[in-house]
């Protein structure tokens, strides 16, 4: 199963009103060909995309979010599984996608290739609801329960290296972190009826 | 910080609409700590690391519910990395409450590295920030920290400073 397999799937199962976070390289314009919507937030740090998918959770608690982090990413800051398994956040859904590789930066291997399950070291950190999915099937199976059983679950998906590329002309992603933020925030203004950015604070 | 001046800081972060707190406890800051922790406004969140919690923070904010990323300034050194990647990249603000370990005077030699590194780092990431030294600036300079937090979407320091911080451990 390829990464783009994956998310092919995960696209049918994500609705309009469930917000995404994602991680760096080049899953962002896999995902944003499938979903180019503006409720994904593409975040560029390594070890943040949890924390800060939990953010976003908490303060939207009505809404289901998710995250889409990587292996190097997951093993940059472990200590985001423990928080999440204290917390609990029920509208949060963890998927990582796990090449066992650096692949974006030469397909140097990640702790992954060798003895680290991420899926155990999820269920040890005590995260309730974890799974490795393998296959298509198992992505479609694991990733639409966790979405709808209002637990914090964790999915592994064992995914081989490969990136696709091959989009459509306007399924290209342009932006830049900037406009990628602005788009996030004011979709949420429009959905939620709020401000998070006002063009003047009057206060 | 003692428990009454502990409550004039939550009570500046909840004038300044702040709902979420993300926190890696340190002693200066200790009453702060201990009033959010008991406080059913703010949601008190700990965290292993402050780069975690600066990405808490900042996903909180992206959300539209107003948080702080409280910690020692040591925790400065350890969220550089997400607070360029957070501020330079997306734009988003993360506002961090510290005490200043290590300020003139400081009496723990451990503490002393602590001083000579924050205004330099806040400096190199561009962050702006505002010192607290006096019980009456509490409120309104936390209050003032936020809405520019707020106001630029890009982070913002509130330090606290003897003798608000006490001498810690």
């Amino acid at each position: 199963m390829k990464r783009y397999d994956a998310l092919q799937r995960i696209a049918k199962l994500v609705k309009a009103e469930d917000l995404v976070v994602t991680s760096v390289g080049t899953i962002k314009n896999e995902w944003y060909s499938l979903a180019p919507g503006d409720g994904t937030f593409f975040l560029s740090l390594m070890g943040g995309v949890v924390p800060f998918a939990f953010g976003l959770a908490v303060a939207l608690p009505h809404r289901r979010v998710l995250a889409f982090d990587t292996d190097g990413g997951c093993l940059m800051n472990p200590g985001a599984l423990c928080t999440m398994a204290n917390e609990l956040p029920p509208n949060l859904t963890i998927l990582v996608f796990d090449n066992r590789m650096y692949e974006g930066v030469g397909t140097h291997p990640t702790h992954t290739s060798r003895n680290v399950d991420l899926e155990r070291l999820a269920a040890g950190a005590g995260i309730p609801v974890t799974a490795t999915a393998r296959d298509p099937d198992a992505v479609t199976r694991h990733v639409s329960a966790m979405l709808a059983d209002n637990q914090v679950g964790f999915v592994n998906l064992r995914i081989e290296p490969g990136v696709f590329t091959d989009f459509p002309k306007d399924r290209i992603k342009l932006s830049d972190g900037v406009e990628d933020k602005y788009k996030f925030i004011r979709h949420i203004e429009r959905q939620e009826n709020i401000s998070i950015k006002p063009p003047y604070l009057n206060e | 910080m003692e428990a009454r001046l502990a409550g004039l800081v939550l009570q500046g972060l909840k004038q300044a609409r702040v709902q979420v707190m993300a926190s890696l406890p340190d002693s200066l800051l200790r009453g702060v700590y201990n009033a959010a922790m008991q406080d059913k406004q703010i949601r008190y969140i700990p965290v292993t690391n402050e780069a975690e919690g600066a990405a808490v923070a900042a996903g909180s904010w992206a959300g539209g519910k107003r948080a702080v990323l409280i910690m020692e300034n040591s925790g400065l050194r350890v969220a550089c990395e997400a607070l360029a990647r957070i501020g330079l990249v997306n734009t988003l603000p993360v506002v961090m409450l510290m005490g200043y370990r290590g300020d003139v005077g400081e009496r723990v030699h451990w503490g002393v590295n602590h001083g000579l590194t924050m205004e330099p780092l806040l400096n190199a990431l561009r962050i702006p920030y505002i010192m607290i030294e006096r019980e009456e600036d509490i409120v309104p300079r936390i209050v003032r920290g936020v809405v520019h937090g707020a106001n630029t979407h890009y982070h913002v320091a509130i330090i606290f400073r003897r003798p608000l911080v006490g001498e810690g451990v």
